[in-house]
């Protein structure tokens, strides 16, 4: 194997990456070899469907399932190669079928079929075959004469990618699709199946995927607010409360609401987990009663928190690591993740899940009462501009910190706390994504009636943000770029590689990326990245604190 | 006394390391850092421990050579409960890390709720759990085994679970009756409904792996057809796609049981075939004569395939099943077995 994506990968002064029986991840050589022979079947799928659309035959079920396909391969989602073979067969028979409708169309001679190694793929029939040809397609192909610049350029469209297939799958299951997205889907991995080696055409093409993933995070927004309603400021209990229990983790809202429903009045209490938090600032979730709380903390420290609680937990989406013996006959997954030996749960039907919760004993009894708030999505934020445009005038407000994007295990994550923690007091702290659970608990206090902690939810949430700034900007008349505003982005996996390149579409400046920097950003590339947009790596919070601040004064 | 270093590296790629002093065994060592390793009786004699010693010099304690045999010694195969180093050692283990326990395993009480003779001298015994407070739900992996302790003797022996994880607090047994042996002669004498039994685990890494849509073919011999019931009823369960037959190997039809059972599996499993193999068939017989291993070895000949081969039963008939696989080109990493050995007093 050979893996890269994701922020705790191997780092060794011989090179960066996972190479060995098994990634840091937990994901074995099998599982990644077979992930990356998936890209590879999706470009062909992605060829091919790009053809359709020009011939005025678009294929939307070829493009719903190179989100999912997409999904699975991202970090900490699916360790199963059960599943990626029966994918990779599944991939074939799609884009198959596609060239199938491309060949009747009326025009098809008008353009000429695609070509390349993922057209002319043809899955092995069993798993041997299958990694010998993986072994031919690695993220990594070509290094030798292509050199490490475009290996990593290629990398980071392609996790790019991935991250934006993700979040449109988040979209899709909630009934959400647009043709441009899955045009915009086609198009990128049919430029990543050209082989393509020139640089310029590369970054460029990568910022390409930041646009495309804000027009995903939209329409994200868009399926998320018009089936659950407009989040609004909640305060969410953190205390277990007594009796039968479930706990849902991922961000899939759809889930969610599915196994609300089908627990309803059976005495069951359901509990959020890591990125689920946020669902209970929508109006639709937390309209049900028996939606509790939320449990435990950020993902990583789901082998503890899973451990100990008494009922039984629902995977929606990443992110899973290897479940523990005392738990591992009550985790349940659902859509694109996996983990062998777990059962999968599909079409939502929970049966299984609400009998392992009757089952199980449940919370004995109350903790003492603890609440944190959330639900800070744009309109919360907008509807009270007015007094925060006030407050920044006024001197109140001196600066605005985002500190989001995603928790992980590396201590080197103390310092998104330490900077929340450490932001004056006459600052402002929004944030996002599962790097909260650093300082949610902390008390920030407030300014004039503005809560100093504003939790706008999910990483993809990031539209909200994106939103909040640009409203700012227009209210001080000037570019986000001049607004008393710094963006501390902490990411981990390929979800946050989506919403930086976003942010770098956008043209925003001085983001401090950390904990570490991608190991597929070559040091060419960090130039570009620093001399175009400002790109800078985390150093210390107090000196970044103070950095952020004279460079606003 | 020299103490060493050991690198225990799982099936699934975790590197794990312990002291161990030369007086030892490595299951001793690894518990005193609480790993708790799959070992069934501690003494060298049911092969539960079965592992490979990679690197390093090692003494080998007594041990049945049923468990062992010289020729797996020999390739530096070892029994990790008989196994003392005598320097660093780096061993390769047939299971994955979660097998191996952080915590020493709680025993639970179970009520005896069924008792039946379901072929000749082959005791179905079903328990149901208490509810202690935590629920009653029986969590395992399917190919697990459970110690049970005979009540008011407080000795245990090793059976695998016929059934699935559940939340009920049912476990299934297949237990063979041997002559002398100590738990036959509580179920055949004393044993009644309603009688508790204490039971510790589960226990085992025998348990279903994924490769892909790899067939699984599963044999069993006699008794050791219970973790094959469990692995196929969890196939049946989460409708797993790969294809599975099962070889059950008897020495006379009359010896055959759960055959229900598994005609209603034949019904829920899609792809799922069953070929009983019987060695000294009556004349009546329709199906195969001949041992499982003869099965197998014609079927590798004639299907070409090399599929995920899980084998338990008594260790001649897991050697001779391996024996064929590898004549026909299956590479041990397919190969998976549980050796049942009648305990010893």
């Amino acid at each position: 194997m050979f893996c890269y994506q994701c922020e705790q990968t191997t780092r060794l002064p011989s090179g960066d990456g996972c190479a060995s029986a098994k990634g840091l991840c937990g994901k074995d050589a099998t599982t990644a070899d077979l992930q990356d022979l998936l890209v590879h079947a999706v470009k062909g799928v992605a060829q091919q469907a790009r053809r359709a659309r020009a011939l005025g035959v678009p294929d939307h079920e070829a493009g719903a399932f190179m989100l999912h396909a997409l999904f699975t391969t991202l970090t900490n989602v699916n360790f199963n190669p059960t599943r990626f073979v029966t994918l990779l067969n599944e991939a074939a028979a799609v884009r198959d079928r596609v060239k199938a409708r491309c060949e009747a169309a009326p025009n098809a001679a008008t353009i000429a079929a695609p070509t390349g190694p993922a057209i002319e793929w043809t899955p092995a029939a069993d798993l041997e075959g299958l990694l010998v040809q993986a072994a031919a397609v690695p993220v990594n192909a070509g290094l030798a004469e292509v050199g490490e610049d475009v290996v990593g350029l290629r990398a980071l469209i392609l996790y790019g990618m991935k991250g934006v297939a993700a979040y449109a799958n988040h979209a899709a299951v909630l009934g959400y699709t647009r043709d441009t997205v899955f045009a915009g889907v086609e198009e990128a991995m049919d430029f990543l199946a050209s082989d393509p080696t020139d640089v310029p055409t590369l970054l460029d093409r990568a910022l390409s995927v930041g646009r495309l993933n804000l027009e995903v995070m939209e329409l994200l927004d868009a399926a998320n607010t018009g089936r659950f309603g407009t989040p609004c400021p909640t305060a969410v209990r953190v205390a277990p409360v007594a009796g039968k229990a479930i706990l849902v983790s991922g961000h899939d809202l759809g889930d969610l609401e599915a196994l609300l429903k089908q627990t309803a009045g059976k005495g069951i209490n359901v509990y959020t987990h890591g990125e689920m938090l946020p669902a209970h600032s929508y109006p639709t979730l937390k309209a049900y009663p028996h939606l509790v709380g939320n449990y435990g903390g950020a993902w990583q420290d789901q082998q503890t928190d899973f451990a100990n609680f008494p009922g039984p937990i629902l995977m929606t989406s990443n992110c899973i690591i290897e479940p523990g013996p005392r738990y591992r006959q009550r985790i349940f997954t659902a859509g694109p993740v996996g983990w062998p030996g777990l059962r999968h749960l599909t079409d939502h039907q929970f049966g299984p899940l609400v009998a392992a919760a009757l089952a199980l004993p449940g919370f004995k009894a109350d903790e003492p009462e603890q609440t944190i708030t959330v639900g800070f999505g744009r309109d919360a934020v907008l509807g009270v501009a007015g007094a925060v445009i006030d407050a920044v005038k006024a001197g109140d407000i001196r600066h605005f910190f985002l500190i989001g994007g995603c928790d992980g295990a590396a201590s080197g994550r103390n310092y998104y706390s330490d900077f929340a923690t450490g932001a004056p007091d006459d600052t402002v702290v929004l944030t996002l994504g599962c790097a909260k659970y650093r300082f949610n608990r902390h008390e920030f206090g407030a300014i004039g009636g503005i809560p100093r902690l504003l939790d706008l939810g999910q990483c993809n949430d990031s539209y909200s943000a994106i939103r909040i700034a640009g409203a700012l900007a227009e209210a001080f008349d000037c570019s986000v770029n001049d607004l008393p505003l710094s963006l501390v982005v902490s990411w981990f996996e390929q979800k946050a590689a989506a919403v930086l390149l976003t942010l770098l579409a956008l043209g925003i400046r001085n983001i401090r990326l950390g904990p570490t920097l991608p190991a597929f950003i070559t040091p060419n590339v960090l130039a570009t990245l620093v001399d175009g947009f400002g790109i800078q790596p985390i150093t210390n919070a107090q000196d970044d604190i103070a950095a952020a601040l004279n460079r606003a004064a | 006394m020299s103490v060493h270093s050991i690198a225990l590296l799982t099936r699934d790629g975790e590197r794990l390391s312990f002291p161990c002093a030369e007086d030892q065994s490595l299951v001793e060592a690894a518990a005193a850092v609480d790993l708790f390793l799959p070992v069934v009786c501690r003494e060298g004699g049911c092969g539960a421990c079965r592992a490979t010693a990679q690197e390093g010099e090692y003494h080998l304690g007594p041990h049945s050579s049923a468990a062992l045999s010289a020729e797996d010694a020999e390739r530096r195969t070892i029994l990790l409960c008989r196994t003392y180093p005598r320097g660093p050692m780096s061993v390769g283990a047939p299971f994955d890390r979660s097998r191996i326990l952080s915590q020493a395993v709680r025993p639970r009480g179970g009520a005896v709720t069924e008792l039946t003779l379901v072929g000749e001298r082959t005791v179905r015994l079903c328990l149901e759990l208490e509810d202690e407070g935590e629920g009653r739900a029986a969590e395992f992996e399917a190919g697990q085994y459970m110690e049970l302790e005979i009540p008011g003797e407080g000795v245990r022996r090793a059976y695998s679970l016929a059934n699935t994880a559940n939340w009920d607090g049912a476990l299934e047994f297949l237990i063979r009756l041997q002559p002398q042996g100590r738990f036959s002669g509580y179920l055949e004498r004393r044993a009644k409904i309603g009688d508790r039994v204490l039971t510790h685990g589960p226990l085992g890494g025998f348990t279903l792996q994924e490769h892909g849509l790899r067939p699984r073919w599963f044999v069993a011999g006699g008794t050791g057809l219970a973790p094959m019931l469990s692995m196929l009823r969890r196939m049946a369960d989460y409708q797993d796609p790969q294809p599975a037959r099962l070889y059950f190997g008897v020495n006379r039809e009359s010896e055959l049981f759960a055959l229900d059972e598994l005609g209603r599996l034949a019904e829920e499993l899609p792809g799922f075939t069953l070929i009983p193999c019987v060695w000294r068939a009556g004349e009546g017989w329709q199906g195969f004569r001949g041992t499982p291993a003869d099965a197998v070895r014609a079927d590798l000949a004639a299907l070409g395939v090399a599929p995920d081969l899980y084998t338990c039963g008594p260790p001649a008939l897991i050697d001779a099943v391996e024996r064929a696989a590898r004549e026909q080109g299956v590479p041990d990493s397919h190969l998976f077995s549980e050796r049942f050995l009648p305990s010893v007093a």
